[in-house]
């Protein structure tokens, strides 16, 4: 379906309603509404249209237009187009109407809009989400008008102690791999509800990517530090979105050397989470053979891009590193042993009892509810949902490549590591093809220049699901640059998977959507059955990744 | 369940067995690194021209460039660095290379910082700081001629120049600046 006859539905379906539809080569379908129709349009585009919910990105347009903008982006995955609600409220006091009854998804948006940009959400609970407690009311740090450099004297904040004999366990610092909190309330042995409270280590990135320190071609860095695990997901989605925007010519060559090394990322990413998920059951022994496999890989990265982790070889334009005959030699090498290696690894892992039955059946995240919150990744894969960025919305080579993207349709822990167990073999045969279609050229772009005032988004299947950053450009740097890590949108699932189940299965079902976080997890668990006591209990969770931006 | 598939996790001994002990006996037996390895930078004294260059492209500004009365002070802070070379890109006289040194913990920061000054020329017309190092101005001189009789000149005194040679172009007489 083209452009064109999607345009004339959206035409139709909102035509009554949208201010202004245009289309943007760099973005996709651009719907501006008044904030009043904001609820319709978006039920309009959720439900009617069915599309996904990917991001928001709320910008503080004062210096341009005088208004807050919200820009809601939704992708029609199977037509690999974008739909992008643009709204602008009052530079006053801005509100505009919550959408997050209609789009369970966009819940965790709006709060963080409220909290980064002082944006109020109509009839719907706001509280503090993503700014420390500390951080004084009434101060929003993405406006404009707030330096990058503003440290605030912290406010003094009382919080009521809770009742009943405590225990503190851990400590509890920023300094640590990212700490997050899972408030899991059970009945005896069984999990009721789970509150999660999250972004400890928020670090303010977009922020200072928006600061005279920081350059177009210094930020691709910066974007790679977001994440320890899948770092380069995040650059790659950075350089593509000042790309699209600027319309930036990037060489075959550079885009098939991205896709080789996001490859590559992806086998070491499922290799440490298989270890990991063995780990958690118990199985040290698979955890051990997982991590000796994927140090491999890790050396392969290193020969490929000078570092193990953060390679640091991308740039907008293009790739700083070149891939030379002796390098297509030892990638093949280490592929062929790798596929032999992990075929009997996986071959293992997958009869073990202690794993299989421990993670059949567990954790269960039914397709419904997978489609209410446009979970991402293996999570939408083992429930049902047939999405994968890398053949919907094409990138960098594979438009060029052909490849499975396995579905399962139970929505257990199983089904997740299944997922994942067939990606490291799917992973391994695009490599073969990108190095098999290599073509030649330089790797790095004639003319880069990023004009003022344009609107592009990037988006990469990272190993734990669709990463994407909307760019607004800039002079010199972006003006609003929003990242938006796949975490971020499978978390709310959790509250799903984990409610009802058995508390033993509970690490392993928070560890089975592979979430970028602590290495040590403190988990509170408030026993509702014997009254007001609560015990608290740490469980270690290791092998997370930060992804908190 | 047949008897392949009950014994199939016992797999593990016969996978054990072939992989041996992968371990490596770091420090004791050397570390694993190829040959592309970004380490730490070194920058050449007897090549860097305090340009600024590194410093300006350096993202997490390991790289600082400070002027102190009659020097400029290229700064290169290990502990901030990211080893990304993007330094050694962007070097117009090739002057940082990125070696593949990484074992540089220390328990102290000094051990941390290299420093590399550079003198300032002083103008040849009224003696004043022109801002340039020596290198500097060759650079100038070499990739464009021209200029070879200006460089070493500060602005205010560049002007003078250019208007005394117009002048006396058009027939003047300034015998006051002959001497």
């Amino acid at each position: 379906m083209s452009v064109e006859e999607i345009l004339d539905i959206i035409r139709e379906k909102l035509g009554g309603i949208a201010e202004d539809i245009r289309y943007v080569e760099s973005a996709g379908i651009i719907v501006r509404v008044k904030p009043v129709n904001l609820r319709e349009a978006s039920h309009i585009v959720h439900d009617v249209l069915d599309a996904y919910f990917r991001t928001m990105m709320a910008v503080d347009e004062r210096p341009i237009n005088n208004t807050f903008a919200a820009y809601y982006v939704y992708g029609l995955d199977d037509k690999g187009i974008n739909i992008i609600i643009e709204t602008h409220a009052d530079p006053y006091t801005p509100v505009l109407p919550s959408i997050a009854d209609i789009v369970p998804a966009a819940d965790w948006y709006e709060l963080e809009a409220w909290d980064l940009l002082g944006i109020r959400f109509k009839d719907r609970k706001l509280y503090r989400f993503v700014l420390p407690d500390d951080w004084p009311e009434g101060l929003y740090p993405l406006r404009k008008d707030v330096d990058y450099t503003a440290r605030p004297s912290p406010r003094i904040t009382y919080k009521p102690p809770l009742q009943g004999p405590r225990l503190p366990v851990g400590p509890y610092h920023p300094a640590l791999h990212e700490p997050e909190y899972f408030e899991l309330f059970v009945e005896g042995e069984r999990v009721v509800d789970v509150e999660y409270n999250g972004f400890h280590v928020h670090r303010g990135i977009e922020k200072l990517a928006e600061s005279p320190r920081f350059t177009y071609q210094k930020v691709p860095f910066l974007a790679e530090r977001i994440c320890g695990i899948c770092g380069f997901v995040h650059s790659v989605a950075y350089t593509l979105s000042v790309e699209n925007a600027a319309k930036i010519e990037v060489p075959e060559r550079a885009q098939y050397i991205r896709s080789i090394v996001l490859e590559v990322e992806r086998l070491h990413s499922h290799l440490l989470w298989l270890g990991v998920a063995c780990h958690l059951l118990g199985y040290d022994a698979g955890f051990m053979h997982s991590w000796r496999i994927r140090e491999k890989v890790m050396v392969l990265a290193e020969l490929l891009t000078g570092s193990r982790k953060t390679y640091g070889i991308n740039l907008v334009g293009g790739v700083r590193k070149d891939i030379n005959m002796d390098k297509i030699t030892a990638i093949r090498n280490t592929l062929a042993w790798l596929r032999s290696e992990f075929a009997k690894l996986a071959d293992l892992v997958t009869s073990v009892p202690q794993i299989v039955r421990r993670a059949r059946g567990t954790g269960v995240l039914p397709r419904d509810e997978a489609r209410k919150l446009s979970v991402v990744g293996p999570v939408a894969r083992a429930s049902g949902l047939d999405r994968d960025v890398r053949r919907d919305y094409p990138y960098c080579a594979y438009k060029d490549v052909s490849f499975r993207v396995p579905v399962y349709t139970e929505g257990d822990n199983l089904a997740r590591l299944m997922v994942r167990v067939e990606e490291i073999f799917e992973s391994m045969d695009i490599i073969d093809q990108l190095l098999d279609k290599l073509p030649g050229g330089s790797i790095m772009a004639e003319k880069i220049e990023v004009p003022e005032g344009l609107i592009g988004i990037g988006n990469v299947e990272a190993p734990r699901g669709e990463d994407i950053h909307v760019v607004i450009t800039g002079r010199g740097r972006p003006y609003r640059w929003r990242v938006r890590a796949p975490t971020y949108q499978n978390i709310p699932a959790l509250k799903v998977m984990l409610r009802d189940t058995p508390l033993a299965d509970a690490p392993l079902t928070i560890a089975s959507i592979d979430p970028c976080f602590s290495c040590t997890d403190r988990i509170v668990v408030i026993d509702l059955k014997t009254g007001k006591k609560e015990k608290l209990q740490t469980v270690s969770i290791p092998g997370g990744c930060g992804c908190e931006i | 369940m047949s008897l392949k598939k009950l014994l199939k996790p016992f797999k593990l001994i016969s996978i054990a067995r072939r992989s041996g002990v992968v371990t490596v006996l770091y420090p004791y037996q050397k570390s694993l690194i190829t040959t592309e390895f970004r380490g730490k930078i070194s920058i050449d004294a007897t090549k860097c021209m305090g340009c600024g260059a590194c410093v300006n492209a350096c993202p997490p500004n390991a790289l600082t460039l400070s002027r102190r009365d009659d020097t400029i002070i290229l700064n290169y802070f290990i502990g901030r660095c990211i080893f990304c070379g993007r330094c050694a890109e962007v070097c117009p006289v090739g002057a940082i290379t990125v070696t593949h040194e990484f074992e540089l913990a220390s328990t102290s920061t000094r051990d941390l910082n290299e420093s590399l000054v550079h003198r300032i020329e002083r103008c040849s017309g009224c003696g004043g700081g022109l801002g340039a190092t020596s290198r500097m101005l060759q650079y100038v001189i070499l990739h464009s001629p021209a200029s070879e009789n200006y460089v070493h000149l500060c602005p205010d005194c560049r002007k003078k120049k250019l208007i005394q040679s117009l002048a006396m172009k058009m027939g003047a007489r300034t015998e006051d600046y002959e001497g």
